[in-house]
């Protein structure tokens, strides 16, 4: 089975979003009703005596929101874990419902994915499930500044363990990697995730090994999913721009459409899908890049896979180039990865 | 019916609620009728004789004693304490204003007010010295209060919002200095069972008051010496200097059983308890404490 195949079968909503024929959504995007995270928002602010301006036009761009959620980062040293504790189900409308008629962890994990445009419109969730794991990717929708991506992710990643330690009962053993550097206390993160914990990881993901993974509970079988997939709630299928094109690339690894032809399928020039790009924060070879390393960093990790496999999956001609890149994307050498 | 409203005009204001009003406007006032005074009385030196050092030295100074004016000003509640400091430093500024205006405009050898007024400086600071007496005596009746809170350093970028009380790196920090002053102790962990629930249920607002009633209860049933932190969410941690563990488990026993006691609001107006874990550990060992503390929470 090539490592296409392999990816294609493990990464059942990964790709989904475009397959529903839908336009993305970008940066400046008023797509997000102030009724669903702004409202949340303004309502944690408001617990915590936090001065939050209220948007004046119903809809919000993803832009708008992430500048409604920096002064939270100020509403004590807990606020993105105890925001993420509300964050999910939320009352979104059908995706929320959704996420409660989900009767089984990966069922509802799922349905976060699929809908991931309504519930998570900042980051994109990746499920990837394998014979000895699971593992949730965060990826970026449409681009998040960096002083505040470690403050977002740690909400989505709080959201979603707060989620499925309520539904199942208890918290479960998920193990947390970062793709930034330990802050310099861990009190937070432990008490709120776990103390499974670790960063300088290169990707931001959530991983559970599959026995603990295989969670039932009494669910409330509903008409929520096949609403939202006949398209009830356009929003919570649409994708962000940055998590189009990551689907577009995980969908042709070994050898990446080129930014033209990338162009061309999103009906632009190449001069505006550049021109996109580049207000997202980012550029074609970035993005390509990005993708690789991700799919290299789980090849030679958790699947325990040998340099020049991988090399090979991802398209290079020999080890030593992929080594060379490898190194210009992490810092690191593949060996050096497959050991840590 | 009137007697509970503050008065709406100026005039039937009580005297020091006007002063207090009226401080920035007189003092700004008084420092435009100085210069206005050196304009039109002094003649104006030509460039040629003024020293550019002395000009913003003592421009300088004035400009910086204005600020911690506004400094202090701005961050203290009015009293005994803030009236002498705040006069302290006004008149330090007026004195410095009037020697800074003296090297641009010479005045005529007759008058002497401006002397007069220079003599403000060294008046002020007697008046700042007085204030930072008083206020002394204020910080420590404060420190009383924050003894269970904060121990001989002060960090006040640890504080927690919620609770007022410092944080993980906080106790880390005094548990390292228990360690380098080589004396037993003993870390308490504290954590309440479904509080992650409650948090859902209920809201941050009710999660928060819930913290702040359990940190309450906590510090009622400390001893003097003890130090109490929030160390993320609902875990608290209790460092006990010069105690035992047999000590040690006793005063977690009391601890559990005070929290455990605490109610808490539920749904639909229900009161409910919720279970109390603890952990305890000796302040002694080679790895770091903020190791200890992670330790401590993983066997809570």
């Amino acid at each position: 089975m090539t490592l296409q195949a392999q990816l294609d079968a493990r990464l059942p909503l990964g790709l989904g979003g475009n397959d529903a024929g839908l336009p993305h959504y970008e940066i400046d995007t008023a797509c997000l009703p102030v009724a669903d995270h702004a409202a949340l928002l303004a309502q944690f602010a408001h617990d915590r005596s936090v001065d939050l301006g209220w948007p004046e036009q119903p809809l919000i761009s993803p832009r708008e929101l992430i500048a409604l959620l920096s002064p939270l980062r100020e509403a004590g040293a807990d606020s993105a874990f105890a925001l993420g504790q509300l964050l999910l189900p939320g009352h979104y409308g059908l995706a929320s419902q959704a996420l409660l008629q989900a009767g089984s962890l990966v069922d509802m994990l799922q349905s976060l994915c699929r809908h991931a445009g309504r519930l998570t419109p900042l980051l994109t969730p990746r499920l990837l499930v394998d014979e000895q794991e699971l593992i949730l990717v965060w990826t970026d929708a449409c681009g998040l500044p960096a002083g505040l991506r470690g403050f977002i992710v740690d909400l989505h990643m709080s959201a979603v363990a707060s989620l499925c330690a309520w539904r199942a009962g208890g918290r479960l053993p998920w193990r947390f990697s970062f793709d930034r550097t330990a802050p310099r206390d861990r009190a937070q993160h432990a008490v709120h995730l776990g103390t499974a914990l670790h960063f300088g990881c290169q990707v931001d993901a959530m991983r559970l090994h599959r026995c603990e993974a295989d969670l039932q509970w009494p669910g409330a079988p509903g008409v929520a999913a096949t609403a939202l997939a006949r398209h009830a709630d356009p929003q919570a299928l649409r994708r962000g721009l940055l998590a189009s094109v990551g689907d577009r690339l995980l969908r042709q690894l070994a050898e990446p459409p080129s930014l033209e032809v990338l162009a061309a399928e999103f009906g632009m020039s190449p001069a505006t899908f550049k021109r996109r790009l580049a207000r997202h924060g980012t550029h074609y070879q970035a993005e390509v890049d990005r993708v690789r390393a991700h799919v290299a960093v789980y090849l030679l990790g958790p699947r325990g896979q040998g340099r020049d496999a991988v090399a090979q999956a991802l398209g290079y001609f020999d080890g030593a180039n992929f080594r060379r890149s490898f190194k210009r994307w992490t810092g690191m050498a593949p060996g050096a990865w497959a050991l840590g | 019916m009137t007697r509970l409203t503050l008065p709406s005009s100026l005039a039937g204001r009580p005297l020091y609620l006007l002063a207090r009003e009226s401080f920035y406007p007189a003092l700004s006032l008084l420092l435009a009728a100085l210069t206005l005074t050196f304009a039109t009385v002094g003649e104006l030196k030509a460039l040629a004789e003024w020293h550019w050092t002395d000009v913003l030295a003592e421009g300088g100074m004035a400009l910086l004693v204005g600020v911690w004016l506004v400094y202090v000003r701005g961050s203290r509640p009015a009293g005994r304490v803030t009236t002498w400091l705040v006069l302290g430093l006004a008149a330090m500024l007026v004195g410095e204003w009037v020697d800074a205006l003296d090297e641009v405009w010479r005045l005529p050898k007759a008058m002497a007010w401006d002397n007069a007024l220079e003599a403000l400086t060294p008046l002020g600071m007697l008046a700042l010295t007085v204030g930072l007496h008083f206020w002394r005596q204020e910080q420590r009746v404060l420190g009383r209060q924050l003894a269970q809170r904060e121990r001989f350093f002060r960090d006040h970028r640890a504080v927690d919002r919620v609770t007022q009380l410092a944080d993980a790196g906080y106790m880390a920090g005094q548990i390292q200095l228990e360690r380098d002053l080589d004396r037993p102790g003993c870390v308490l962990m504290l954590g309440l069972d479904g509080f992650d629930r409650l948090t859902r249920e209920q809201g941050t607002r009710a999660a928060d008051h819930a913290l702040e009633a359990a940190s309450l209860t906590l510090m009622l049933n400390l001893r003097p010496c003890d130090l109490l932190c929030r160390y993320a969410g609902d875990r608290f941690v209790v460092l006990l200097p010069g105690c035992g563990v047999a000590e040690g488990a006793c005063l977690a026993d009391e601890l559990k059983a005070a929290l455990a006691q605490l109610n808490f609001n539920g749904r639909e107006g229900r009161r409910l308890r919720l279970p109390v874990r603890a952990t305890l550990r000796t302040t002694a060992g080679a790895q770091p404490p903020e190791q200890l503390l992670l330790d401590l929470l993983q066997a809570l």
